[in-house]
């Protein structure tokens, strides 16, 4: 397949995207977390059916970190919000730290056991990595369910406020993974920890020129050229300073959210693009994933994290249920409407892949697409179980909604 | 293309943040090649573009108070941060920048077909046929003659027999008879202009486009057995061009029908849809040795004249007007090799003088047979002094169809282009400012239901 091929394949993809923007996907199409497009990369990758080598995937290296910074900055803007309203900050500190734990635990456990396959800063950065991977409890399922079975209720608020309330654990041990490890060809020689601070800089930086440049009047067409430059230049720059895309734009998104008055407006713009980018990035993402170099070691860390994951997300579930004793209906399993995984862990997979290419990255990577797979199949179903134990599911609607319904809804 | 930029005026205040952030922009890409000084491939693209994006706009509303264009703002970013100046941006990344600027001369082709309307041409057929005459008819001769007469200054053809000499100086002609879609369409997008000089001016740059295309292949026919005496002259050359037009017309027409039809059945994801025809039917276009960017200014023709979806695509491709013009002449300025213009300047600052005058003299011409109204009369020059991406184009292929003198000649021909891509612009805001044809108005801000689904 050609390099023009394939990017046409990926804006073909983009363009399906665009269609499920808006709820089309809520609307019956597509999985959840769209781990089909993962799949189909895989199928049309090197690995499978080779249709897309290696080489046209380096090639599209540089389009894959756009894409990652683009999500990550879509990210940002909607950190600590739900459309126009604010989380919770309680909710929110839930969120971090029921993701901290899994992270931490995770990566704990993962650094014990990896010993024997990774060395040194390896080791950290695979036990980071497969942490981030696995922090995230994605929004985009969630949203799918409650939206889909026109849920209503506290238990659907609190599962959806404690999903964005993750997302900065997995983008930050990225971004400490990504600075522990920097270019050997850079000029400038810092700790890791000041590297750290250079990649929320740029960040900051950025989405204060942002903020400033969006200025006191929304124009539309004006704010597209400042968005896209300064996104593409702090992806640019971190990229170029191998320091972690994500970081730099969830960075950028979050300050600008806080700094700038058109916030609703530019997330309105940036949620039209987020499922044309998301689907090619899947896509790649899936394309990249090599089965072959390590079937013993990622067997071992497979059934290490899936496990942890499983039990630390049904030990959330208990913690819902203690911390909210209205929604204690909703059942022991819980935490199993929780285990949904997508966007974020995919993205961590594939910023690894392209960052440490080898064992490293492709472990990570293999980690995010398989937890994302088995959440796709756990997680939509047992949240739905929960939310009509809760009484938040019109028994009306349990099966989805008509297509005039759904129109008009 | 229109609607990219505000003409409220800004504060002092306002200026001083503006500024403050484009030497911000310059420090953070100066401090990051410091810490990574080496190339840093597709990635340093990536952030190139965003920082060529970022500076040409704050560097273009700096320009503002002055009157000067907004693209003279985009070039001189895109010249500072370049390899010659700051360095910033090195020569490989300024090359890799090349394929967004394809794509960014296929939007601005789609944007520039569009803008023709039918009506329009029907209404200024007498004035477009005669300027069109006169414009390529003299400038072609005089900047012939004149080339020829310049022969002791320019080192390439200082040793050719006057024969080929002859032959080069047509060449020479024919670059001086292109003109620049690009910043014509620039220059709109940011005055909004409307009424008789702009529509003059549309419809004359747009179909000196095509009659670029046929001089081109026409000269380079006759040209070749002066050059070479081994080389016969053959009409087989005219065929070909026949076939290449014809082609590119009819594959420009479908484009626009199914274009047409796309916007009728579905009519969402334009700009999604424009850059898959960038990029795509780019490809497929010049695998059948057609021309692209013709091909794309008949299908945004047909589309807006054999349609009903006119409006509505013109609409969509000008949401993208804020983007794609920073870029293609932001990257223009990177491009720009200061130091050859530096060594070639007094030729070539001759040359672009001369042909200026030309322009201006056959303008006059023109219009007094045309008899135009007094706007056009008085005005109707203006455009044509720019020269950008077509002439770069022509003096490439030139390069490649006769090695010989190839090299010297584009030299001289970026020399020139460069000093017209600067003054041309500003010529032309002047005189749409003077002629009462740039909007005045505060622009109407569109709602974000209207046109997110066309961003999208």
């Amino acid at each position: 397949m050609s390099l023009v091929l394939l990017l046409l394949g990926l804006l073909v993809l983009s363009y399906i995207g665009g269609f499920l923007v808006g709820g089309r996907a809520i609307r019956g199409f597509g999985l959840p977390s769209g781990s089909e497009y993962v799949a189909l990369g895989f199928l049309i990758g090197p690995h499978a059916l080779g249709l897309v080598d290696r080489a046209l995937l380096d090639a599209f290296a540089p389009v894959a970190h756009v894409a990652l910074g683009w999500l990550a900055l879509a990210m940002g803007l909607d950190y600590g919000f739900r459309r126009a309203r604010r989380v919770k900050p309680a909710r929110l500190l839930i969120g971090l730290a029921v993701a901290l734990a899994t992270t931490a635990t995770i990566a704990g456990l993962v650094w014990l056991v990896a010993g024997e396959v990774f060395s040194g800063t390896d080791r950290v950065l695979i036990a980071l990595g497969m942490g981030a991977a696995c922090a995230e409890t994605t929004r985009h399922a969630l949203r799918w369910v409650v939206q889909r079975y026109r849920a209503r209720g506290q238990l659907s608020d609190i599962v959806r406020d404690l999903a964005d309330g993750d997302d900065f654990v997995a983008v930050l041990v990225v971004g400490c993974a990504f600075a522990l490890q920097t270019s050997a060809t850079v000029e400038a020689p810092m700790p890791a920890w000041a590297w750290m601070g250079v990649t929320m800089g740029i960040g900051v930086v950025l989405g204060v020129v942002a903020a400033v440049l969006l200025g006191k009047e929304f124009r539309l067409a004006e704010s597209w050229g400042v968005l896209l430059g300064t996104a593409v230049f702090a992806i640019g720059m971190g990229a170029r300073l191998e320091l972690s895309t994500l970081l730099v734009a969830f960075a950028m998104g979050v300050t600008i959210a806080r700094l700038s008055r058109h916030r609703t407006e530019v997330r309105a713009m940036v949620r039209l693009t987020e499922r044309p980018v998301l689907l090619p990035a899947l896509l790649l993402a899936g394309a990249r994933i090599d089965l072959l170099p390590f079937p013993t070691a990622w067997t071992t860390f497979a059934i290490l994290v899936i496990g942890t994951r499983l039990a630390l997300k049904l030990g959330t579930g208990m913690l819902i249920r203690v911390a909210w004793p209205e929604v204690h209906r909703a059942g022991p399993l819980l935490g199993l409407g929780m285990l949904s995984a997508g966007t974020l862990s995919i993205a961590v997979g594939l910023a690894f892949a392209l960052r440490f290419p080898g064992p490293l990255g492709d472990t990570v990577l293999m980690t995010a697409a398989v937890i994302t797979l088995l959440g796709e199949f756990i997680g939509p179903g047992a949240l739905r179980r929960s939310l009509r134990a809760a009484g938040e599911i019109d028994e009306t609607v349990m099966t989805p909604m008509p297509r005039a319904s759904r129109e008009a809804s | 293309m229109s609607g990219a930029a505000s003409t409220a005026p800004k504060g002092v205040g306002t200026r001083i943040v503006q500024a403050t952030m484009l030497v911000l922009l310059f420090a953070l890409l100066w401090a990051t090649t410091r810490a990574m000084p080496h190339s840093a491939g597709e990635l340093g693209a990536i952030a190139a573009l965003g920082f060529l994006l970022l500076v040409g706009t704050l560097a273009s509303e700096l320009l503002e108070p002055l009157g000067l264009p907004h693209l003279t703002g985009y070039i001189l970013a895109g010249i500072i941060a370049g390899p010659h100046i700051l360095h910033l941006l090195d020569h490989h990344t300024v090359e890799r920048l090349g394929s967004v600027n394809n794509l960014a001369l296929a939007l601005i082709s789609f944007a520039g077909g569009a803008e023709l309307k039918l009506q329009m041409l029907r209404k200024d057929f007498r004035s477009l046929a005669w300027a069109t005459l006169i414009q390529t008819l003299g400038v072609l001769f005089v900047m012939t003659a004149v080339f020829m007469a310049l022969r002791p200054f320019v080192p390439f053809v200082r040793d050719l027999p006057l024969v080929a000499l002859f032959g080069v100086g047509l060449l020479w002609g024919t670059l001086a008879v292109t003109r620049s879609p690009s910043a014509l369409l620039g220059i709109l997008s940011q005055t909004r202009a409307s009424g008789p000089l702009t529509n003059f001016s549309l419809g004359f740059v747009m179909t000196s486009d095509i009659v670029v295309v046929v001089l081109l292949a026409l000269v380079m026919g006759l040209v070749r057995p002066l050059v070479d005496p081994a080389d016969a002259f053959s009409l087989d050359r005219l065929a070909v061009l026949g076939h290449e037009l014809l082609g590119t017309v009819a594959l420009g027409t479908t484009l626009g029908l199914c274009i047409a039809l796309y916007m009728r059945l579905v009519g969402t994801q334009l700009v999604l849809i424009f850059v898959a025809l960038g990029v795509g039917a780019s490809e497929i276009i010049r695998y059948l040795d057609f021309e692209p960017m013709l091909a794309f200014m008949v299908a945004g023709f047909v589309v807006q004249n054999l349609s009903k979806q006119g409006e509505k695509f013109l609409h969509a491709v000008e949401s993208t007007g804020g983007v794609v013009f920073v870029v293609f002449f932001a990257t223009a300025g990177a491009h720009l090799d200061v130091p050859l213009v530096r060594e070639m300047w007094p030729v070539a600052l001759l040359l672009c003088a001369i042909r200026a005058a030309t322009s201006f003299g056959a303008a006059r011409l023109a219009s007094r047979i045309a008899n135009d109204i007094p706007v056009v009369r008085k005005w109707g020059w203006s455009s044509l002094v720019s020269q950008a991406g077509l002439a770069l184009g022509v003096a490439a292929m030139i390069e490649r169809a006769f090695p010989s003198f190839g090299p010297g000649f584009r030299a001289l021909a970026v020399a020139t282009v460069a000093m017209n891509e600067m003054v041309g612009p500003v010529l032309f805001k002047v005189a749409l400012d003077r002629a009462g044809e740039s909007a005045k108005d505060e622009q109407v801000r569109p709602s974000l239901e209207e046109e997110g689904e066309e961003v999208a």
